[in-house]
């Protein structure tokens, strides 16, 4: 009974605790708060990272000769009915991908050519499939919906919970449409991007719309319904190179928060890009879009490319003792394509909680301090207490006791400011801006419109159990030496 | 402080059946210093009988606080055996002793020793905290703690029961003190120059009592002290020199 008694109250009436119960506080709270941080900006990187990639992208190699035997199928179809086939894959789309020069609009673009796209680099063409049967459906619904007064919410693609249901869902450009643009310039209808603008006032032959990245539209110098150029290169099938050159008009624009996306993409309908290419390519890839990347992702990759090689779609070779070996690189998961550096972010994660649990032996060791202290300070009533019938260990749990109440507050009271802290820490991050008037957080900085933060339930039990366990620890020494100090000394000091 | 020499009444003759409380024989006590051992208590024989005060008196030096450490269950003898109650306590596992200690020995320190973090009633029930466990106590709690305030007040502290040491006078702190060593009737009480740090007044009114307690629980009483006066108001007195029990002190 004494234990509880007077571990209470010696933390109560020694102020110093509240330093070492404040030190575990604050390192807990801190120590969640900014590895829910880090966990969410690491998050919100990854998804960066990732950009426009999707789960698994499908790219057989296409330069056989189509009149010998060996070549392989230059139509996206037969790979993707082995694709949509397996239960795991949530969609599939191919798309086609060429590259070509955009010129602009002459006379607005004198000014603006020098700091934007002047140096006109080459500008990435997709050819994107926008023929699938829910979308088509869906927007054939709209006007209908729209005459009746239902708002229609632009759900193309997406189930309920906000999966992709539909193979237009899986590509980037569907996304990018979602976000809201900057100059207002957003296509008229999500549903069917490709529409020709109102103001779209053609002579002659229409041309061909396309959406572009809101900062390309700019540095080009056009609005919506405006007919720009593209000038692209073709091999031709005699193996000489054509130039081909084409006007398309601006039906809207997209806007990804990628620099590099926004600068340098046009997004067309497959079948235009294809046309502009003379036939040369039907498609470049296959995306596919799976229904759990996490579980299943890479199984998913390796068992397309086994039976794309069986089937003969991708280029592949027999080992020593015959089997078909599929060539890598025609089956990437989107990791594949950024493989080092996310290597880089899951060791910084690491690095970082192994630096930051340096916050907790430092707290840790405060505590230790204050139980020496007190140690030192209470040897006289140690002395008492034996005095009167205490036994060592009696008096050693009564100073572990005093450690665990430290511990226990300390990271009770941490870890409930930590996930506090971290699950409203951009309110705290206005409030403090508005308080010392420095902008903390610059959104311009990064492609996130907020801190990112995850407050992940395992990270927060093992920095609240390591907090306690090594407060713990730390105060097993100075309770240890409390159990040894001689009551005959500690009585006969005055 | 050096001790008085007169005489006193003579260690009482061992005869007969007695009941004894406290039966010391053949004690030593030694201290290793560097490489030499520094003999404190030569052999010493004490015997208290149940109900019977004994005043101890000494030159400083002479090994009296030793003893009364020995006697007192703090510090273990290097030779000889301590019964209390007919038990030895020295055959005893440490956790028992400490138990044992808690039930047979109050000590009056000379510096009363509270602990300053509690207050007056705190402080007396201390021991029986020790005592039970923590379902025990809560069980009992009330009646404690009525019967230590219950003691306070009957020791003229009805004004400072919730007073911490620090609040309290020495006079205050002492009784408290003595409160604190008799709450459980322990049959041994053992007090160390109970008055040593006290004015005449307020020492007289502690050692009234002291001695009033004394008698009226039956309790055996053992008093290291300087003052003859004290120790002409004990049963008999025992004097001590270099570490042994003498019959007379040295003129």
């Amino acid at each position: 009974m004494y234990r509880l008694f007077l571990s209470w109250r010696y933390l109560l009436t020694r102020r110093t605790n509240w330093i070492g119960v404040g030190g575990i506080f604050v390192a807990t709270g801190a120590l969640i708060m900014i590895l829910s941080i880090m966990a969410g900006f690491l998050e919100s990187s990854r998804a960066m990272l990732r950009g426009p990639l999707s789960d698994l992208s499908i790219t057989p190699y296409q330069d056989g000769d189509p009149d010998d035997g060996s070549s392989l199928t230059r139509e996206p179809g037969p790979l993707l009915d082995l694709v949509v086939e397996d239960e795991r894959v949530e969609s599939a789309v191919p798309r086609l991908v060429w590259y070509g020069q955009a010129a602009g609009n002459a006379r607005r673009t004198q000014r603006m050519m020098v700091g934007a796209s002047g140096d006109l680099s080459a500008i990435q063409l997709i050819g994107v499939e926008t023929r699938t049967p829910s979308l088509l459906a869906e927007a054939a619904a709209a006007p209908l919906l729209a005459a009746l007064g239902i708002p229609l919410e632009p759900t193309a693609g997406r189930a309920p919970d906000g999966s992709a249901r539909d193979a237009f869902a899986a590509t980037d450009l569907f996304a990018a449409l979602e976000r809201d643009s900057l100059v207002g310039m957003r296509v008229a209808n999500p549903l069917l991007p490709f529409a020709r603008p109102r103001t779209y006032d053609p002579d002659g032959r229409p041309a061909a719309p396309v959406v572009l990245g809101e900062q390309l539209m700019n540095g080009l110098g056009l609005v919506r319904g405006d007919e720009f150029e593209i000038v692209t290169m073709v091999p031709t099938p005699d193996g000489k190179v054509a130039s081909a050159n084409r006007r398309f008009v601006v039906a809207g624009t997209f806007r990804t928060g990628a620099h590099a996306l926004d600068l340098e993409v046009i997004y067309m309908a497959r079948s235009e890009l294809e046309d502009f290419l003379s036939g040369h390519l039907r498609y470049s890839e296959i995306l596919v879009q799976t229904t759990d990347y996490d579980a299943h992702g890479q199984a998913l990759k390796a068992d397309l490319e086994d039976r794309f090689a069986r089937a003969g779609l991708i280029a592949a070779g027999l080992d020593r003792e015959g089997r078909i070996v599929p060539y890598a690189g025609q089956v990437r998961t989107w990791e594949d394509f950024r493989q080092s550096l996310i290597g880089a972010i899951q060791n910084e994660r690491v690095l970082m909680a192994v630096m930051l649990s340096l916050i907790l032996v430092v707290s840790g060791f405060t505590v230790f301090s204050i139980l020496t202290m007190m140690v030192t300070e209470k040897r006289r009533d140690i002395g008492i207490l034996a005095a009167v019938g205490a036994t060592p260990r009696g008096i050693m749990s009564t100073f572990l006791l005093i450690g665990f109440w430290n511990a226990f507050l300390g990271t009770l009271f941490g870890t409930i400011a930590g996930i506090l802290g971290a699950t409203y820490i951009n309110d705290i991050e206005i409030w403090l801006s508005n308080l010392i008037g420095v902008q903390i957080f610059d959104r311009q900085v990064y492609y996130f419109d907020e801190i990112p933060s995850d407050v992940e339930p395992m990270t927060v039990a093992w920095i609240a159990g390591g907090a306690f366990a090594s407060t713990l620890l730390f105060s097993a020494i100075p309770a240890w030496r409390a159990a040894r100090v001689d009551p005959l000394v500690a009585l006969r000091n005055q | 402080m050096s001790a008085t020499t007169d005489t006193s009444t003579t260690p009482a003759a061992a005869s007969g059946e007695r009941d004894l409380i406290l039966k010391a024989r053949g004690i030593t006590k030694s201290f290793p210093i560097g490489d030499r051992t520094l003999e404190v208590l030569h052999g010493v024989d004490i015997e208290l009988e149940r109900g019977e005060s004994v005043a101890l008196i000494g030159t400083s030096g002479a090994g009296k606080s030793t003893l009364l450490h020995v006697l007192g269950l703090l510090d273990s003898p290097t030779s000889g055996t301590v019964e209390l109650d007919g038990v030895d306590a020295w055959a005893m596992s440490k956790p028992r002793r400490a138990a044992f200690r808690n039930i047979e020995v109050g000590f009056v320190f000379q510096f009363y020793h509270l602990l300053p973090e509690l207050d007056a009633v705190e402080n007396v029930l201390m021991p029986s905290m020790i005592r039970f466990g923590r379902g025990a106590y809560r069980k009992r709690r009330k009646e404690l703690k009525a019967r230590a305030r219950e003691l306070l007040v009957g020791f003229g502290l009805e004004q400072r029961l919730d007073h911490r040491p620090e609040q309290l006078s020495g006079g205050e702190r002492q009784r408290v003190a003595l409160a604190r060593a008799l709450f459980h009737d322990p049959p041994l009480l053992i007090a160390d120059e109970p008055t040593g740090n006290l004015d005449e007044t307020t020492g007289e009114h502690v050692l009234q009592l002291l001695f009033s307690e004394q008698k009226r629980r039956g309790l055996s009483l053992l008093l290291v002290t300087h003052d003859d006066r004290l120790a002409d108001r004990c049963d008999r007195t025992l004097f001590m020199r270099d570490g042994q029990i003498v019959d007379r002190p040295l003129q």
